[in-house]
């Protein structure tokens, strides 16, 4: 029986091939947009695990999380600078840095940060943490050698941000890989932004500007405020060899966010409800990330029922092909009834040749499925560095299962029609 | 060796005021060799059909030997002539994409009737029909041969009756020669009783019997007492 199927579909392997390939993109589509999203969810849900509380001004939740967590170049108004003091010296927490943003460097957004950061973030693979003003530590994906010099740009360089001139970082660590967007990052001491960008700790503006309407844009490059306004502030070199400073003050400049590590779970929603509110917004990034899912559940929803869609509709021509098909080989089955084979031979040999197809493109079809979902995720990592695992779980297997038994019941229906013809009426066909 | 023995047999069509086949009685003699003609339209395929189990009729007997084939259920009767039958038609019915042998062994396979030695009989009748390329696929061969495969594949479950449709109708004279004279004397070697529908002369001038049908009823039934060379 192997043989007789395996030459009728040598015989029709033009045929054959067009609606195994018809069932593996259909397969495909579904399995693809399903890894897809598992793998969004996993990957983003991993890059915010480091971070346990993120505080910042009150604003967006998602854009807080965005900015500091994913390190999107994005506006965030500032929070005055004493918070970052009040949070260092608060028993409940372990440490706490702060971050600004606002300067890249051919595409790897320069982050300011403390050594304490730059040190628990990722164990170093290479060299050691800042210790100077002119220092830098990378992500595992910044491909720069260790004692390079990075000029910063302001915003990013194709959106035409100047080149800073009065500091260059040298770089003098790397980072361990840790699958979030920070493995993309140039870290560097936040007191070098803030000199940088004419915020010295003893500058207040940045107060003044955070209740200032007409410097919203500014605050919208991140940490840089008062850069290009042509405020007061000069462009002074900056000594590289000055030592770190990280005795937080209430004089300290206004910072877009604050990473925060807290001792235990419960402090950790003791500081979130305590800064909530009076100028600060503190949130859970696991919290956020929940709520941008449910958006992200929709959408994954409309994609399925596309692709659920598009999995009915080459079922229905499947069967259309399958049904013509069996009508055309009238002839051949009558003949096969007529020299004695047994009607569930027939049945069998019918059901097999299309179950075979089936089988075969639905396997197929996961295999693309895999490999497009592996190919998207590689590109979406490359540019933003958040790993994005895709993998199978144990419910694939179920919806597997489940599309190969539909199509195992679909098979069944050309295979039927072949097990009532009668052998002499096929002949006469 | 199988005897036919019909009785009471009528076939009718809704639609049609005559039956398309009508014969109150007819037997044939086991090993006997039979040619039935008779214009198109005359009953000579329903005839074929119903005495090899392929239609079913509601009434009347056919007793093969012992066993009545009317009230048999399908599957009995696909099972029967699987069995009994051996069955050559005008278009060879054969399987492309399958060799030579294969084809030969494609029905017993397919019942899951293969016996220890069918390879080897199914070689020797590959032989016996002047074919030597077993493994030759059944679409490279020229239609004489392949209604030799044909036969060959009607033997080899040793059917008590071969019962072979226009055999010859779409074959050069040549070939339908060697073919006609390869029916009669396999059927002699392997003990079947052999019925031929044809209107080959060739063909049916070598057998031994000659039931003509018209209209669905037999017309004429010569017996010759010269056996076939």
């Amino acid at each position: 029986m192997t043989l007789f199927i395996l030459a009728d579909l040598r015989r029709l392997w033009a045929g054959s091939l067009v609606i195994v390939l018809l069932i593996a993109f259909a397969t495909a589509l579904g399995v693809a947009v399903t890894l897809q999203e598992r793998a969004l969810r996993l990957g983003s849900a991993r890059a915010a695990d480091k971070f346990d509380l993120v505080i910042g001004a009150p604003g967006s939740e998602t854009q807080l999380l965005l900015s500091s967590v994913f390190l999107q170049p994005s506006p965030l108004p500032l929070m005055p600078g004493d918070v970052l003091s009040k949070l260092s010296a608060d028993p409940r927490v372990s440490w706490a840095a702060p971050v600004g943003f606002g300067d890249s460097f051919s595409g790897y957004p320069i982050v300011g940060t403390s050594s304490v950061l730059a040190g628990t973030l990722s164990a170093l693979t290479e060299g050691q943490v800042f210790s100077r003003a002119g220092e830098a530590v990378i992500g595992a994906a910044v491909k720069l050698p260790l004692g390079y010099e990075v000029k910063p740009t302001h915003g990013f360089a194709e959106l035409g941000g100047e080149t800073h001139t009065e500091l260059a970082y040298r770089i003098t660590g790397r980072m361990a890989p840790t699958g979030t967007s920070w493995d993309r990052a140039i870290l560097v001491p936040i007191q070098s932004v803030w000199s940088l960008h004419g915020m010295g700790a003893h500058e207040h503006e940045e107060e003044e500007h955070a209740q200032d309407g007409a410097h919203q844009g500014e605050h919208t490059e991140g940490a840089a405020p008062g850069h290009d306004d042509g405020d007061d502030h000069e462009h002074a070199h900056i000594d590289p060899t000055a030592p770190l400073d990280e005795a937080w003050t209430a004089a300290s400049p206004g910072l877009p966010a604050i990473l925060v590590k807290p001792k235990t779970i419960a402090d950790a929603y003791k500081l979130r409800q305590d800064y909530r509110g009076n100028g600060t917004l503190a949130v859970f990034p696991g919290e956020v990330l929940t709520n941008l899912y449910a958006t992200l559940g929709d959408a994954k929803r409309v994609l399925s029922a596309v692709a659920i869609g598009a999995q009915v509709l080459v079922a229905a021509a499947v069967l259309l092909v399958t049904v013509i098909h069996i009508g055309q080989r009238r002839r051949q089955i009558g003949a096969l009834r007529a020299f004695g084979a047994p009607q569930t031979a027939v049945l069998l040999i019918v059901w097999l040749e299309l179950f075979l197809l089936v089988a075969v493109g639905i396997l197929l079809g996961f295999v693309i499925g895999y490999g497009a979902a592996r190919i998207l995720s590689g590109l979406f990592s490359g540019e933003s560095g958040v790993l994005l695992p895709v993998g199978f779980a144990r419910e694939d297997l179920a919806s597997a299962l489940a599309i190969t038994l539909f199509a195992a019941g679909l098979a069944l229906v050309p295979a039927l029609l072949a097990y009532r013809q009668s052998p002499a009426a096929a002949l006469r066909a | 060796m199988l005897s036919l023995d019909l009785k009471n047999i009528s076939v009718s069509y809704p639609g049609l005021s005559a039956p398309v086949l009508d014969i109150p009685s007819l037997s044939i003699a086991a090993g006997s060799r039979v040619a039935v003609t008779g214009a198109s339209g005359s009953g000579k395929s329903t005839l074929i059909n119903i005495v090899t189990g392929l239609e079913r009729v509601r009434t009347g007997s056919i007793r093969w030997d012992k066993t009545d084939i009317v009230p048999l259920s399908e599957r009995s009767r696909d099972r029967w002539r699987g069995t009994h039958v051996g069955l050559v038609m005008q278009d060879f019915h054969l399987f492309p994409g399958l060799s030579a042998i294969d084809n030969i062994l494609l029905p017993a396979r397919l019942s899951r009737a293969v016996q220890s030695g069918d390879k080897d009989r199914a070689m020797m009748l590959l032989n016996a029909v002047g074919l030597s390329r077993a493994e030759q696929k059944i679409e490279t061969m020229s239609r004489g041969e392949m209604q030799r495969v044909a036969i060959a594949r009607a033997l080899l479950r040793k059917p008590g009756v071969l019962v072979a449709d226009e055999p010859t109708a779409s074959l050069d004279s040549d070939s339908g020669d060697a073919v006609a004279r390869l029916l009669i004397d396999l059927s002699v070697s392997n003990d079947s009783t052999l019925i031929v529908v044809s209107h080959d002369p060739r063909l049916t001038g070598r057998l031994d019997r000659c039931i003509t049908l018209v209209a669905g009823r037999v017309s004429s039934d010569v017996l010759r007492r010269e056996k076939a060379a």
